[in-house]
């Protein structure tokens, strides 16, 4: 059921109609949003000049690129309307089921797998992508064209992803399954890149706003052409359809403010840690007759701002769509209408939460240099996100701690493989526990240790000391681990958490625990008590228990480990913490103290 | 005033005690008079003081070890080939 009324715009409306010819059918995502029909135009005209377009890529491998991203991005509903798309061209199913669970090994052309692994982790990473990324892509002879469009789908990957899950649309065919959490995951690039080079990824050509109209547009709306759109200078077509989409998402005034879109655009810009867009949007809201100071601080800060309960409300509401789409649900939408806003309203914020992740996403990809100079520069790798409304970015030349194994690191590197033991022996614990976090067996966690430290081992001359060794590690273990779950096919575990994840969180058990848990049974009937609830978890919740509780691994250690975001491992982490409690609720309520006797 | 929907949505921060000074004003004032939520919050941090503290999922010595040199002997033997 999708969360908004469905109008009838009858069959003229040319979106439609046109969908219905290059798709046989109108996808709930559109019709979903049929009391703004607006909206849909400026998103049928985004998927044209993106998807249905003849361009440098061919449509089939566009169609690929969209379902590996729609797996990546944990969204169900896309992945199945690109999966049924690429069965009508043709594809086999094998190679369907080898693209959601791990692209690498449908028997892609290398370049191809490589525009897929850059794309990943943009969606999945953006502010870590770096110009050498792009660089890397030209080297390997892909043309700059292919590379700006390859940015476009994964800008409209994170456009659909918002969309759907926003409106509540059901999805159009039989679902797919999807692995839950268990997507390939490529590790970020192992490169130093510490200083801006102060130039974008791509190079453009120059357009003049003089014959460019949409250029034109946008020097008349915010009195400058904005570095993001001059670096997709090499796509007319998309640069029009996006400034059709910003006129008629943004600057439309029909139901909520300009401002209130421009606080949306800077609050879900700053989560994503987009610093161009803060610097620019600030700037932006400076024309609108607020204070660019203000507008900085308010992208971080919005909810100790002074702004009415309301305003906050519908910010929350945009961030939780950005971070975490998949769990936004009808309950959302249901609080912003208590707060008075009304179908139209809360649709708008909808798609313009979801015009941000597209704008955030191109930006990240391109790397276009802030048309001003930043008040602030969001780190790239995931630090610290206090909460929602505490969110604070910080000063980029933070360094991380010293990594405790560089040296012998170094020394293994250098060929004295008998240091590798020593390595083995400082963190055979912590890749057990992940292994064990992943496969639930302390028995198949012991045989893929030799397997991880043996990887570890061939590939340490790749280990650049980007991230700490014993993270790179760890991630290492998980890949492992993923792969073994993977090739056993743990049918039951992957059921088992696809319906978890349909019935959303609430904590349902209210019994007070014991004032001493600790002392209602001895260590050994606790430890194992734990060890067996910790098992039934689903994995992707057990893993990310393992390694923050017992292994005690900050919040970005383990999400880069993990290949996670942020926002993502926080809430497997909370939602792990609270299937545990609910299931040694029993054994530790206040009245179970007896169950000792 | 916040509500108990909003106090489970900053939970997981809490526990970690990441919050705002502000947010965590208003949390606990939220505590305060919530009987249900405050049995969650508590449980919770038991949860997490008995996981944390039962040391599950330990590695002996003892079972380390034989897993360490089969590893090492591997990496001998691709040294020498």
């Amino acid at each position: 059921m999708a969360f908004f009324r469905e109008g009838d715009l009858g069959d003229a409306f040319a979106p439609f109609a046109a969908l219905r010819e290059h798709l046989g059918y109108v996808p709930a995502i559109y019709r979903a949003q049929s009391l703004l029909p607006g909206l849909i135009e400026a998103e049928h005209r985004l998927a044209i000049s993106i998807v249905f377009r003849e361009s440098a890529l061919a449509r089939v491998q566009k169609e690929r690129l969209l379902l590996v991203l729609a797996a990546a991005n944990g969204s169900a509903y896309n992945a199945v309307s690109h999966y049924q798309m690429l069965s009508l061209l043709g594809e086999a199913e094998e190679r369907l089921n080898q693209l959601v669970y791990d692209f690498r090994s449908a028997g892609l052309p290398a370049e191809e797998v490589s525009l897929m692994e850059f794309a990943t982790r943009l969606v999945l990473n953006g502010p870590a992508i770096l110009r050498k990324d792009v660089a890397d892509l030209v080297a390997q002879g892909l043309a700059g064209e292919t590379i700006l469009e390859t940015v476009l789908l994964a800008g409209w990957a994170a456009f659909l992803a918002t969309l759907s899950a926003g409106t509540g649309a059901s999805p159009d065919f039989e679902p797919v399954e999807m692995p839950p959490g268990a997507v390939f995951v490529p590790e970020a690039a192992a490169s130093e890149e510490s200083a801006d080079s102060g130039l974008p990824h791509l190079e453009a050509p120059e357009l003049s706003p003089d014959a460019f109209a949409p250029f034109a547009s946008l020097r008349d709306h915010f009195g400058f052409v904005p570095n993001v759109f001059r670096a997709q200078a090499s796509s007319p077509e998309a640069i029009a359809a996006e400034v059709e989409a910003i006129r008629l998402v943004l600057l439309a005034e029909d139901h909520l403010s300009r401002i209130q879109k421009e606080r949306i655009l800077l609050a879900v810009s700053a989560a994503n840690r987009n610093t161009y867009f803060v610097a620019v949007h600030s700037e932006v809201a400076g024309i609108l007759g607020m204070d660019p100071e203000e507008a900085d601080r308010l992208a971080v800060e919005y909810r100790d701002s002074g702004l009415a309960a309301s305003e906050i409300a519908l910010l929350d509401f945009a961030m939780k769509l950005a971070q975490e789409p998949g769990r936004i649900g009808a309950q959302g939408v249901a609080r912003l209408r208590d707060h008075g806003f009304t179908e139209e309203q809360i649709l708008e914020a909808v798609a313009m939460t979801a015009l941000t992740n597209f704008l955030n996403m191109v930006q990240f990809g391109l790397g276009a240099v802030p048309d001003f100079p930043p008040r602030r520069v969001f780190p790239r790798i995931s630090t610290k996100v206090a909460n929602l409304s505490a969110l604070k970015a910080r000063p980029t030349n933070e360094v991380g701690t010293a990594d405790p194994d560089s040296a012998v690191v170094a020394r293994v590197q250098k060929g004295d493989h008998e240091a590798f033991e020593e390595l083995i022996n400082r963190h055979s614990r912590r890749v057990y526990r992940t292994l064990v976090g992943i496969l639930g067996s302390p028995e198949e966690a012991r045989d893929a240790m030799q397997d991880t430290f043996l990887k570890a081992f061939r590939h340490l001359g790749d280990f650049s000391g980007r991230s700490k060794f014993s993270t790179w590690l760890v991630s290492i273990a998980s890949n492992t681990g993923i792969q073994l779950l993977r090739e056993r096919k743990h049918v039951q575990s992957l059921d088992d958490d696809a319906a978890e994840e349909n019935g959303g969180f609430r904590p349902p058990q209210i019994r007070a625990w014991d004032e001493d848990p600790e002392q209602l049974y001895s260590r050994a009937e606790t430890r194992t008590l734990v060890e067996n609830c910790v098992k039934r978890l689903p994995s992707k919740y057990r893993v990310v228990l393992m390694l923050r509780d017992i292994e005690q691994l900050s919040v970005e250690e383990a999400a880069e480990a993990l290949g996670l975001g942020v926002p993502a491992l926080k809430s497997r982490h909370l939602r792990g913490r609270m299937m545990l409690r609910e299931a040694l609720t029993p054994h530790f309520a206040a009245r179970a103290a007896g169950g000792r006797a | 005033m916040i509500s108990c929907a909003d106090f489970m949505a900053a939970i997981g921060d809490y526990l970690d005690g990441e919050v705002a000074e502000g947010v965590r004003a208003q949390l606990e004032a939220h505590l305060s008079h919530c009987s249900n939520c405050q049995v969650v919050y508590d449980s919770a941090k038991k949860t997490i003081r008995v996981l944390t503290d039962s040391g599950s999922f330990d590695l002996p010595e003892a079972a380390a070890k034989p897993i360490t040199e089969r590893i090492m002997a591997r990496i001998r033997a691709q040294g020498r080939a």
